[in-house]
């Protein structure tokens, strides 16, 4: 098991304003396997994200990522964790606007010890003949390749991705999908997607499904569709 | 990683070239004034103290009736006091102007020759590098002194003579009618035998105390030497000593004696550029300050822009000090080299070799070279880098210090929610949210002009005063002469107004002045002293009210040197005099208050030139001289102010075009939006663009009177050496003039930036916006 969550509890705000977030989560993920985390708006879902990836303190439950306890760690060793072990992909690519593709990958590279190859990462995301161009030069679709070229060029041990579709149109979505598919199955990173589309559920191994702070619904998906064949994106 | 971000250092200056520009202008243009200002005060300063050192500069000197005897030499010189004779004779040129001869010196205040040599033969003389330049004269040439023929052998300095006064009481040196020069002692001998000289010989000795005794002690010293009225062939004194009994008591040996700190000849130059020093350093620490706080508010604006990105980084495990040396690299870069150039300019010709050149045509001092001083180096390089990241490393780690997952999300620091209700027209309502919206940028604009505002203030005050003191000193001198008596005749001389005058010392901020305490009748005509009977009453001159911040019901204590005692009096109130510091008292009261007769004065003052013999006379001071000082004092000021005034103007237009820059650019995507939205280039500036000028002509409004205010503190200690009043108001034409200059700067400014906005287009914000 790669990651083992256990009884996460994860609230905001005092008193008048105190909402209970995360009610009591278990949930656990095998090593190299993509899980999607459904739920409607405000169930919950980028808040376990965000505390599996050490964004956010959790009030009490354990964490265990790769053998890690999350919770009690100091910033610095947060941020170490999320150096060593983790990937980022947002619906919102954030790249660094005056870097290049590649310089804004390489931003990334640098941080980790045994970094993909680049030029293998780059052909691999169809990102080749846009290495040399800035953000504002590149879709929608091509920045989000570029930031997952970003969060995976560390080769990370499990990649978060928030609403990575969110932003892109269907086709977009289905080529992103496909990669982030093509990338589990070359590297064995294990995957945790938060997202509202319904479609994706069919390509992961794992089902999460989440309602007021609670896990409704954890599943093994025995039948997995390639992202390629997904219909309504 | 550090590699990688330093790539996007460089095309972030390339996207901000222009403000980058203008924030290097900025700094270049600081550190030019700092160090040029300061830099030639150092260099007057240190340059002059180290000839004068070099000199042998006395420590002291001090006149006799007569000669001292071989035995009254004797006993100063076994004290350790070594002591020269500075003899010197007064000789009228053919163009009316007046040389003071002196022989060589061999142990003090020894002569520097500039150009040729020191006397070394019979027939040859130095002459004074100011007379020479006012007179034409070059080595080699021929003057007549009496009816000797002597040759120019060189030319030079003095340091007991570096403001060439004629006498201690001249308030300006006069070099086309009066210098200084140096024969052989044969020569003096033979000039005195010629008896050539318009003036007895005066015996003046200078001496050095050379740390065996103190100045106090060698008063003692002279103070017991005696003589007989006999030995003094001045027929005023004896007219004086019989009329008043002088006889009665003994007649000291000593008339005058000056350490050099209280001689006006000595150290001019450099107690003149101190005020540069004082204005430069202030000025350097206000643009200091000021550059820093831009730095900081491009640098919180900038990572408040790119909050997700960095948020983003975080969230990879990119840690705080690595974003914290990417964010601190351009700002430190930008400031070092605009710190260096401007330092290098600074130290140019354009530069200090500029501020240097006006002491040398009033000033008789050597030529000094320019000086590194290592604390004003340090300053010029290192300080503003070093503020930079001071400053920047406070408030980027502050922003840093956020969440990662705040950043993502770009969550601000929230105010308690205030639901205000605003009533009005929709552009009235819209441009009020808007403000309120922007209320912080709206106070960093706001801090940023009340910062520059101090330095064109600092630069406005110095030619306030220097207005004040031009207009009022001339205003202000009712009387066209003033004669002060060594000797004063039986009676007063028929159409003048007698005073009795005597000179005591007051300290303020470090520095003792002289201040005249004038006995005047009630009815004088030449000040508005309506002075009440009273022997502790007095009336101020609204010089020394300003400048010692005394006002009506004070005390005002003066130290009478002389008799070593203070004397206290309460201050009836200010007149407006601004030529001198004065106390005024009953006339009366003063002469009971020092023991004089009922008829005494020492002063008189006069519509005309009286006929009064200049053996009775210590000094005469006409109008036309106060006006001349006046105007001295203006011109020595005037490069200090025209280059603060420039850089000051300049400065404050940079800062405003940031400061806009940073208020148009956050406005810009809204602005733009609109455009999207259908509205019409004047409909958004009725939005938006009025709003700004509200918050830019408040901004002003509220920055001058108070950066005038601070700066009006602030400014006696930077003129605290100088013996002027402090009248620093401002005309109410003057105010209004700052205004609207800021409010016409400002639509210069929004002019400038609207364009670059206006060029954007709606799609790329639209794609931008994400």
């Amino acid at each position: 098991m790669y990651l083992k969550v256990k009884n996460l509890k994860k609230s905001y705000g005092e008193e008048g304003s105190y909402i209970e977030v995360l009610k009591g989560i278990d949930l656990s993920v095998e090593k190299g396997d993509m899980c999607v985390i459904q739920g409607s708006s405000g169930s919950g879902k980028s808040t376990l994200l965000h505390c599996i990836g050490g964004l956010d303190e959790i009030d009490s439950g354990s964490v265990l990522v790769g053998g890690t306890e999350l919770g009690g760690l100091s910033a610095g060793k947060l941020s170490d964790y999320r150096r060593e072990s983790l990937g980022f992909i947002f619906q919102f690519y954030n790249l660094v606007p005056n870097l290049t593709v590649k310089e804004n990958i390489q931003v990334c590279e640098y941080l980790a010890d045994s970094p993909l190859n680049l030029e293998e990462l780059l052909e691999t995301l169809g990102l080749t003949e846009h290495q040399n161009k800035f953000p504002s030069q590149l879709s929608g679709g091509q920045q989000q390749r570029c930031a997952i070229a970003r969060a995976l060029v560390k080769n990370p041990k499990l990649l978060l991705c928030d609403e990575p579709t969110g932003a892109l149109d269907s086709e977009t979505s289905r080529d992103i999908l496909v990669l982030l598919e093509e990338v589990n199955r070359k590297f064995g990173t294990t995957m945790l997607i938060v997202t509202h589309n319904n479609s994706i559920k069919y390509m992961v191994d794992q089902v999460v499904y989440l309602k007021d702070g609670r896990i409704k619904r954890d599943y093994r998906n025995e039948e997995k569709v390639p992202a390629a064949r997904l219909e309504d994106l | 990683m550090q590699r990688i971000l330093r790539k996007r250092i460089f095309r972030d200056l390339k996207e901000n070239i222009f403000r980058y520009l203008a924030l290097g202008f900025l700094i270049i243009l600081g550190m030019y004034i700092v160090i040029s200002l300061v830099g030639a005060a150092d260099s007057i300063i240190e340059g002059t103290k180290d000839a004068a050192e070099a000199n042998h500069v006395e420590d002291g000197q001090f006149q006799v009736f007569v000669p001292l005897s071989e035995e009254e030499k004797l006993s100063i010189a076994k004290a350790g006091v070594v002591l020269e004779e500075h003899f010197s004779m007064d000789y009228e040129l053919p163009d009316d102007s007046m040389l003071r001869i002196f022989s060589k010196r061999e142990k003090i205040d020894f002569v520097q020759a500039d150009s040729g040599n020191i006397p070394e033969k019979n027939g040859e003389i130095l002459l004074e590098r100011r007379y020479c330049e006012e007179h034409d004269i070059s080595t080699g040439d021929e003057v007549m002194i009496g009816d000797i023929h002597f040759k120019v052998s060189g030319i030079g300095t003095a340091p007991d003579y570096e403001s060439v006064l004629r006498n201690f009481s001249d308030s300006t040196v006069d070099s086309v009618r009066f210098g200084i020069g140096f024969v052989t002692e044969e020569d003096y001998r033979l000039l005195k035998e010629r008896g050539e000289s318009i003036s007895s010989e005066e015996y003046s000795y200078a001496y050095l105390l050379k740390g065996k005794i103190t100045q106090d002690e060698l008063q003692e010293i002279l103070q017991d030497m005696e003589m007989s009225s006999e030995d003094i062939d001045d027929e005023f004194f004896q007219e004086y000593w019989e009329r008043t009994g002088g006889w009665m008591v003994p007649l000291p040996k000593v008339m005058q004696c000056i350490t050099a700190g209280e001689n006006p000849r000595i150290a001019s130059a450099a107690a003149d550029k101190s005020v540069d020093h004082a204005s430069g350093l202030a000025a350097g620490v206000i643009i200091l300050i000021l550059f820093a706080y831009i730095i900081s508010v491009f640098t919180v604006h900038g990572i408040e822009r790119e909050a997700r990105m960095i948020g983003t980084l975080y969230a990879m495990g990119v840690k705080k000090n690595e974003l914290l040396r990417h964010y601190l690299a351009l700002p430190v870069m930008v400031t070092f080299i605009a710190a260096t150039v401007g330092t290098a300019l600074g130290y140019s010709s354009f530069g200090v070799g500029r501020q240097m050149i006006q002491p040398y045509g009033y000033f008789s001092i050597p030529s000094v070279g320019v000086r590194c001083e290592p604390y004003l180096l340090i300053y010029g390089l290192v300080m503003p880098p070093f503020a930079a990241v001071f400053t920047n490393y406070l408030v980027i780690r502050k922003k840093l210090d956020r969440p990662a997952l705040a950043l993502i999300r770009g969550e601000h620091k929230k105010e308690k929610a205030k639901n205000r209700r605003i009533r009005g027209s929709f552009v009235h309502v819209f441009r009020i949210r808007h403000i309120l919206r922007e209320k912080r940028t709206a106070f960093t604009v706001f801090c940023g002009m009340l910062i520059s505002l101090l330095v064109v203030m600092l630069s406005l005050n110095c030619y306030a005063l220097c207005v004040h003191i031009q207009e009022e000193n001339a205003e202000d001198t009712r009387f066209e002469y003033m004669y002060t008596y060594k000797y004063p005749q039986e009676k007063v001389p028929e159409g003048s107004e007698e005073a009795y005058g005597v000179t005591m010392k007051k300290e303020t901020l470090g520095y003792s002045f002289d201040v005249t305490l004038l006995g005047i009748h009630e009815d004088n005509p030449y000040f508005d002293a309506n002075v009440n009977e009273g022997k502790d009453r007095v009336l101020i001159s609204s010089a020394l009210a300003q400048k010692y911040n005394l006002d009506t019901g004070d005390t005002l204590i003066l130290w009478d040197e002389e008799n070593g005692r203070y004397f206290a009096f309460e201050i009836d109130g200010a007149v407006k005099y601004s030529a001198g510091f004065f106390a005024f008292m009953d006339i009366d009261s003063m002469r009971e208050l020092m023991g004089k007769n009922e008829d005494y004065y020492n002063i008189v003052f006069s519509d005309f030139e009286l006929d009064i013999d200049s053996g009775r006379l210590y000094s005469t001071l006409s109008k036309d001289e106060v006006k001349k000082s006046s105007s001295v004092f203006v011109s020595q000021m005037t490069p200090m102010i025209v280059t603060l005034l420039a850089a000051s103007v300049l400065i404050f237009a940079v800062v405003m075009y940031l400061m806009m820059k940073v208020m148009i650019d956050r406005s810009a995507m809204s602005i733009s939006m609109l455009k999207v939205f259908g509205y019409r280039k004047k409909e958004i500036g009725k939005l938006y663009l009025n709003g700004n000028l509200f918050v830019v002509a408040l901004s002003a409004a509220l920055g001058i009177p108070l950066s005038k205010a601070v700066m009006d503190r602030l400014y006696p200690y930077l003129v605290s050496n100088i013996a002027c009043g402090l009248n620093l108001t401002f005309s109410w034409q003057m105010y209004t003039g700052i205004f609207a200059g800021i409010l016409a700067l400002y639509f210069v400014i929004n002019r400038l930036l609207m364009f670059r906005v206006s060029k954007i287009l709606p799609a790329e914000v639209l794609k931008n916006r994400e």
